[in-house]
């Protein structure tokens, strides 16, 4: 190994450690943690990359026993043997990853209405004050002025899955808006009773992570709220790039990584850089 | 002795059991092992008002869309991964050309299992709030004999027709299935097994004695299949997994196209109108490129 000259721990945590860090925290030992397979610059890192680097991380910590499903088949993949991220969900890459166990048809391994899945990862175009989001179309969905992929698996992560980490890329007022122009995952429109009413008992989103801050919930009053901002200029222009209203006012600053927490992050988890970037580089979001 | 009977027959034998207007169902995934061959010739045969329901649908969606072939689709996710949102098809549905029905992608896979039980809804109780179903008509409410709580009844797929591409089958129609396999191979089967009429087209018609060795991987057994065409690179430009990769170039060929209608135009003229059939396209693609797509599974 050449590598003297490299010294992982050096550097203050970037952006995408800092919200894998606050990530992992926040799992449970024994859980199961679900995760897309997403491509393409920011949208890859937090929709896909954050969530494996945290979960792993969370393994490495304190959660042993936690299950990383990868793309909703690959059962607890070796990361570490992987020199570049997969960019395709069902070719010969990740069917030849090692991992715990492989879901080949469905219904598979995990039951999906049986709650077997403790938490999720999603994004979408649009997010709104009550937490639902949005991946079917801008404008009216009977003629909409752009037209998008369409629900995918959001009605499940938002309802079956025991909570959900809303990942966005980008935090602009257009992503961030009063109202959904349509509902393909849902939040707390009038709060948890309002939840019961629609027949949900179970699930929800948890959080909204973006580029400036970490979203939470008044899951009582259905109503999102700051939990932390990233930086004092988050503060400074969150209101100006979020389509709602919001007070940053005394809202915490997401805390930053333990010295530990980190150095296991570099060395253990991402030693090759292949999930958040290379160390010392901030990644483009 | 009396000899069974063979399925063998064309992709035009195929094709006319796809009148216009059928409700198909496409195997495949996303951008993953689409029966393209069999999509391509349904083109150059003009074929107008079709409904795919599908599960997670790709370029197959988007090549027809842009034809002009659809009327109205059925699924959970239309999008070409990592070459993006499905450009025609997002044209379309912007024009208001094609109807599009959104199902969550579990309940996608389910209105399959309803077909293959040959039930008349598939139960759900978590889509209060969406609008999926506030804007499905085809969903209804019901209050479950049981625990007394308010469902949702969700429709069947029921195609009428399923195509979709395979590695191996015999002449009888017995289709073989890799050993280790994904989640989109699964999703074929059961798609099959909820249909009277399924077509599949095959990289290679192999000898019954070798289906026979291998039988436990024998997922659609012959009495499932009415018609089985042999198409090699029949998913081309999607992948067949153990057997060729995506043609990544001709995919961002593809998506820079169509970027506007007058590329999609050309597009559609040099590799489906103007390659007289499935032959003439693989020749037109070239023995070079396709060789550089081969997969060695195993040694």
């Amino acid at each position: 190994m050449s590598e003297s000259h490299h010294t992982p721990s050096a550097g203050a945590p970037t952006l995408a450690e800092t919200i894998a860090v606050t990530l992992a925290r926040s799992f449970s030992d024994g859980e199961v943690g679900f995760t897309g397979l997403v491509t393409g610059g920011a949208a890859a890192l937090f929709g896909t990359s954050i969530p494996l680097a945290a979960m792993a991380l969370a393994q490495a910590m304190h959660a042993p026993n936690l299950t990383i499903l990868l793309a909703g088949w690959s059962h607890n993949p070796d990361l570490q043997s992987l020199s570049v991220m997969p960019d395709s969900e069902f070719d010969a890459v990740l069917r030849d990853l090692p991992c715990d166990a492989q879901m080949m048809t469905y219904p598979g391994p995990w039951s999906i209405r049986r709650g077997d899945i403790d938490f999720g990862f999603s994004s979408g175009v649009q997010v709104d004050v009550a937490g639902n989001i949005n991946s079917v179309c801008i404008g009216d969905p009977a003629r909409p002025k752009v037209r998008l992929v369409g629900p995918i698996l959001q009605p499940e992560h938002m309802t079956l899955f025991g909570r959900e980490y809303v990942m966005m890329p980008h935090h602009a007022r257009r992503n961030f808006v009063e109202r959904v122009d349509y509902v393909s995952g849902v939040g707390y429109p009038g709060g948890l009773e309002g939840r019961r009413r629609l027949g949900l008992h179970h699930g929800g989103p948890e959080w909204v992570v973006t580029p400036k801050c970490i979203f939470d919930f008044d899951k009582e009053n259905g109503r999102i709220r700051l939990k932390s901002v990233h930086s004092e200029a988050d503060r400074q222009d969150i209101a100006a790039h979020t389509g709602f209203d919001i007070d940053s006012a005394g809202v915490p600053q997401t805390a930053a990584p333990t010295p530990e927490e980190l150095d296991l992050l570099r060395r253990h988890v991402d030693a090759k850089g292949v999930l958040l970037g290379r160390h010392g580089s901030r990644p483009a979001v | 002795m009396t000899p069974s009977t063979s399925k063998v027959g064309s992709i035009a034998d195929a094709v006319s059991l796809i009148p216009d207007g059928t409700r198909l169902a496409i195997g495949g995934f996303a951008i993953y092992q689409h029966p393209m061959a069999v999509v391509r010739a349904l083109i150059r045969a003009g074929r107008r008002d079709l409904t795919v329901v599908g599960t997670v649908s790709g370029n197959e969606v988007d090549l027809l869309a842009g034809a002009g072939c659809l009327k109205r689709v059925e699924t959970s996710y239309v999008g070409l991964e990592k070459y993006g949102l499905a450009p025609n098809f997002r044209r379309a549905v912007e024009e208001g050309r094609i109807e599009v029905v959104d199902y969550p992608e579990v309940l996608s896979f389910d209105r399959f299992r309803a077909s293959q039980e040959n039930l008349t809804f598939w139960p759900c109780d978590y889509l209060g709030g969406t609008d999926v179903l506030a804007r499905n008509p085809d969903i209804r409410i019901f209050t479950c004999p049981i625990t007394g709580r308010s469902l949702q009844a969700v429709p069947p797929a029921d195609p009428e027709v399923v195509v979709l591409h395979a590695i191996a089958a015999d002449e009888r129609g017995n289709v073989i299935l890799p050993r280790r396999h994904l989640l989109p191979q699964g999703l074929d089967v059961i798609m099959a097994r909820g249909c009277d009429t399924v077509i599949v087209t095959v990289e290679k018609i192999v000898p019954r004695a070798l289906v026979r060795r291998h039988a436990e991987q024998v997922q659609i057994p012959a009495y499932k299949t009415k018609l089985v065409v042999e198409a090699p690179w029949g998913a081309h430009p999607t992948a067949v997994l153990g057997r060729y990769a995506t043609d990544d170039a001709h995919f961002r060929d593809y998506v820079a196209a169509s970027a506007s209608p007058e590329g999609f135009a050309a597009y559609l003229d040099r590799y489906v109108h103007a390659p007289a059939d499935h032959a003439a396209y693989l020749e037109r693609i070239g023995a070079e490129r396709l060789g550089t797509l081969t997969e060695l599974d195993t040694l």
